[in-house]
C-alpha cells in the first residue's frame, strides 16, 4: 500500500499539451476516479503512474519514493487495462502464475499463490479454463488476481467497464468495489462514466483539457462544483446554468435573467457574496432541485418536451437562448407548449462568474 | 438466423439449388486441376515422350507396367538431387525465418530512416528471380566483388572458385536464395508481429516480464499460426528452387547443385522421357501435399488459441 503524490506533473507531446500542471495526493488505501471526458488527461495521468509514460516535468511519488526513471516492471504498480488484456493463449492459472513466473519463483511458491489467489477471487474451479473463454467478468477477476498476485501497492484500472453492457455493469462495479475493500489498496480508476465514479470513488478527482477542475468526494462535487465545467459534467442531466445580473428587489438580491425576468431571491450568503458585483453571473441549479411553484414566484417558462422514463420525468423548459430542464419524482402532467413556473429551494442555489466560470463561494 | 428455420426438405431444395449453381464453376476446377492430374498419371505408366510419335491420349501403347517407379526407386542421381533440395532447403528455410523475425522484431518499432530500410529491404522480393541469377552470377566469379571484399578484409588476394567447387556453389546459391527471400519472410513475420496485442504485452512488462520473457511467453505464441503460413510458403516454394540457382550454376559443377526441378527440367529437355517426367513429378506432388497437409494440422491446431 503506498500514497501517490502528483507534483506540478505536466505532459507534452510535440505541441499538444496533454496535462497542465496537475497537482494530486492520492491517499494510502483511496479509491481515487479521474473523471473526464476524452481527451482530458486522465489516461496521460494513468500512464504516468504506471510508468508507461515519463512526465514531461513534474514529480510522481509513492509513498516517500521518487518514480522518476523506475521502469514501468519495477514501479509495484498491478494495471487493469480497458479490455482487461488476459492472455488469451493461457489459461487462468498461466495467467495468474504469470508475474511470479516472471520473477523466477519457485514452483511450489507459484502454486501456493495462485491457490490462495484463486481462491480468494472464486477463481478455483476456473483455473485451468483458457482465457479465450471467459465471460467479461471473470476476465475482471483474471485481471485483477494476475495484479494482485504480485501484491502492488497501488492498482491502476483504466476504464474497465467500458466495454461492458448497462445491466451488468452495475454487477460488476458492486463486485469491483468490494475487491477493493477485500485488498485495500490504493486504486486509481480511470473513467468518463460520472456513474461509476460517484458509485464507487472515495474522491473524485474531475478534469477537462489537461486540467484538474476539482478534486473532492461524489457528494461534494455533485453539490459544490468548483466551476463551470464540472456543474454541468457532473449530474444527468447537468446542472442548468442561466446568464443573468445581480439586481436588487424589495425581496433581497436576485438575478436579472433579462427576458426571463428576475430569479427568486438569493439565499442570504450567496447575496452577501454578490451585493456590489456588477459583471454578468451564471445562476445555477440541479434539474432534479427543481420544483414547479405558483405564478410570480419562480422562472415561468414554456414546456418544450417532455421524457418520461419510468421512475423519473424529465420536463424541458425553453424560452428564445435559456433552456432548463427539470426532473421530477412523477409524472407532473405537464404537456408541450404549456407553461411551467419552476424554482429550486434557496439552498441548492449555486452562481458562478461568467466570465471566469468558477464557483462564487457563499460568504 | 433463415438456417435454423428453415425446415429439412427447404435446407435440402437449397443445396439443390446451390450446386446446380456452382455445378458450371466446379466443372471448370475439376477439369483445371484433376484433368493435368489425370493426364500425368496415366503418362507416368508409360514409355511415352513426344518423339515416340503417337499422342499422348495412345500413350497406352507404351505401358510399362510401373517401370518409371521402380526406376524412380532406384535412380541414385534422383535420390541425391532429392538429398540436395532438402540440404537446402533445410539451410535455407531456417535462415529466412530467423533473419526476417529479428528484423520484424527491429521493424516493429520505430527508429530514423524506418522508411527507406524499409523500402531497400523489400527490394529483393521484387527482382525477378532470372535477374538475381546473373546477379550472384557476376557476385560470385573469381575475379567478382565477393572476392574483391574478401581480399580487402584479408588483406591479400583471394580468389576462390565459387561456382566451380562443388561445397562453395551450394553455399553461393543457398545465399542467393537466402538473399531473395529473407524480405517475403520479413514482411509475413512483420503483419504478424504487429498484430500480437499491444495491450498483453505491456501487461506482461507490468507484471515484470523482460524482454526475452516476453517474446517467448507472449510474441511467439500469438504468431504460431503466422509462423506456420509462413514455413509452409518457403518450405514449398524452396523445395521448387529453380531459376536463380539455374542461371548460376545450371545444376553445376557437375551435379553438384543439382535439385530436384534442375533434375527434372534436365530430364524433361535433354532425355525427353516424359513417362519418367510425370513419374518423377508426382512423386514430388505427394511428398509437397504430405507438407502441406502437416502445415494445415498445425494450423488447424494454433487457430483453437486465436489471439
Amino acid at each position: 500500500m503506498s500514497a501517490i503524490h502528483l507534483q506540478n506533473l505536466v505532459k507534452t507531446f510535440g505541441d499538444f499539451t496533454a496535462l497542465k500542471t496537475m497537482d494530486l495526493e492520492i491517499a494510502d488505501g483511496e479509491f481515487m476516479a479521474l473523471l473526464g471526458p476524452s481527451g482530458c488527461g486522465k489516461s496521460t495521468t494513468m500512464n504516468m503512474i504506471a510508468g508507461m509514460e515519463e512526465p514531461t516535468s513534474g514529480r510522481i511519488l509513492f509513498g516517500e519514493r521518487n518514480m522518476a526513471g523506475v521502469p514501468m516492471g519495477r514501479r509495484g504498480v498491478g494495471f487493469v487495462f480497458q479490455n482487461y488484456a488476459i492472455f488469451t493463449h493461457m489459461t487462468v492459472r498461466q495467467n495468474l502464475a504469470y508475474g511470479p513466473r516472471m520473477r523466477g519463483a519457485a514452483q511450489a511458491e507459484i502454486d501456493r499463490r495462485v491457490g490462495a489467489i484463486a481462491e480468494m477471487l472464486q477463481l478455483t474451479p476456473l483455473l485451468d479454463r483458457k482465457g479465450d473463454r471467459l465471460s467479461v467478468n471473470i476476465l475482471q477477476r483474471v485481471a485483477i488476481g494476475r495484479s494482485a498476485i504480485m501484491e502492488p501497492a497501488i492498482f491502476l484500472l483504466d476504464e474497465p467497464l467500458s466495454n461492458v453492457d448497462a445491466a451488468f455493469r452495475a454487477v460488476m462495479r458492486t463486485e469491483l468495489k468490494q475487491l477493493q475493500r477485500q485488498f485495500r489498496q490504493t486504486m486509481v480508476y480511470v473513467t468518463h462514466d460520472q456513474l461509476e465514479a460517484m458509485t464507487m470513488a472515495d474522491r473524485i478527482a474531475v478534469m477537462d483539457h489537461g486540467v484538474l477542475q476539482q478534486v473532492g468526494t461524489p457528494l461534494e462535487v455533485y453539490n459544490n462544483p468548483a466551476n463551470v465545467f464540472v456543474a454541468r459534467f457532473i449530474g444527468a442531466p447537468g446542472m442548468n446554468l442561466l446568464k443573468g445580473r445581480p439586481a436588487e428587489s424589495d425581496r433581497g438580491l436576485v438575478v436579472d435573467l433579462g427576458p426571463l425576468g428576475i430569479t427568486p431571491p438569493l439565499p442570504d450568503d450567496l447575496a452577501a457574496a454578490l451585493r456590489g458585483a456588477r459583471g454578468e453571473v451564471l445562476y445555477g441549479f440541479r434539474p432534479e432541485h427543481a420544483a414547479l411553484v405558483p405564478d410570480r414566484q419562480g422562472l415561468a417558462m414554456p414546456v418544450s418536451f417532455v421524457e418520461r422514463i419510468g421512475a423519473r420525468t424529465i420536463v424541458h423548459l425553453s424560452e428564445g437562448e435559456s433552456a432548463v430542464k427539470a426532473v421530477f419524482e412523477n409524472d407532473v402532467g405537464l404537456s408541450i407548449g404549456q407553461k411551467a413556473v419552476v424554482a429550486p429551494p434557496a439552498s441548492s442555489v449555486r452562481v458562478f462568474d461568467a466570465a471566469t466560470g468558477l464557483a462564487v463561494k457563499a460568504g | 438466423m433463415s438456417t435454423a428455420l428453415a425446415t429439412p426438405a427447404l435446407r435440402d431444395e437449397g443445396a439443390r439449388l446451390g450446386f446446380r449453381l456452382t455445378l458450371p464453376a466446379q466443372i471448370l476446377v475439376l477439369f483445371i486441376s484433376a484433368f493435368p492430374l489425370l493426364m500425368q498419371l496415366y503418362i507416368s505408366v508409360t514409355d511415352w515422350s513426344p518423339l515416340s510419335g503417337l499422342g499422348w491420349w495412345n500413350a497406352w501403347e507404351m505401358w510399362n507396367s510401373f517401370a518409371n517407379y521402380t526406376d524412380l526407386a532406384a535412380d541414385g542421381r534422383f535420390w541425391s538431387a532429392l538429398k540436395r533440395t532438402v540440404i537446402v532447403m533445410v539451410v535455407c528455410v531456417p535462415a529466412e525465418f530467423l533473419l526476417g523475425l529479428a528484423l520484424a522484431t527491429l521493424f516493429a518499432d520505430d527508429f530514423p530512416g524506418k522508411r527507406i530500410f524499409y523500402s531497400i529491404l523489400l527490394m529483393p522480393m521484387m527482382v525477378v528471380p532470372a535477374v538475381a541469377g546473373y546477379m550472384f552470377f557476376m557476385l560470385f566469379q573469381s575475379g567478382g566483388p565477393v572476392n574483391d571484399i574478401l581480399s580487402a578484409i584479408m588483406g591479400g588476394p583471394v580468389t576462390i572458385a565459387w561456382l566451380s567447387d562443388p561445397t562453395l556453389a551450394l553455399i553461393a546459391v543457398m545465399i542467393a536464395d537466402i538473399w531473395q527471400w529473407t524480405p517475403l519472410m520479413f514482411l509475413i513475420l512483420l503483419a504478424g508481429l504487429v498484430g500480437v496485442p499491444q495491450d498483453q504485452i505491456k501487461a506482461a512488462t507490468l507484471l515484470g516480464a523482460n524482454p526475452w520473457q516476453r517474446f517467448t511467453s507472449i510474441v511467439l505464441p500469438k504468431m504460431k499460426t503466422i509462423i506456420i503460413i509462413a514455413l509452409a510458403i518457403r518450405v514449398i516454394e524452396n523445395f521448387k528452387i529453380f531459376d536463380t540457382l539455374y542461371i548460376m550454376t545450371g545444376g553445376g559443377p557437375g551435379v553438384a547443385t543439382e535439385t530436384i526441378s534442375v533434375y527434372i527440367y534436365k530430364v524433361t529437355t535433354q532425355d525427353l522421357i516424359w513417362g519418367y517426367v510425370a513419374a518423377i513429378a508426382l512423386a514430388i506432388l505427394v511428398v509437397l501435399s504430405i507438407v502441406a497437409v502437416f502445415a494445415m494440422k498445425c494450423m488447424a491446431r494454433a487457430r483453437q488459441v486465436p489471439a
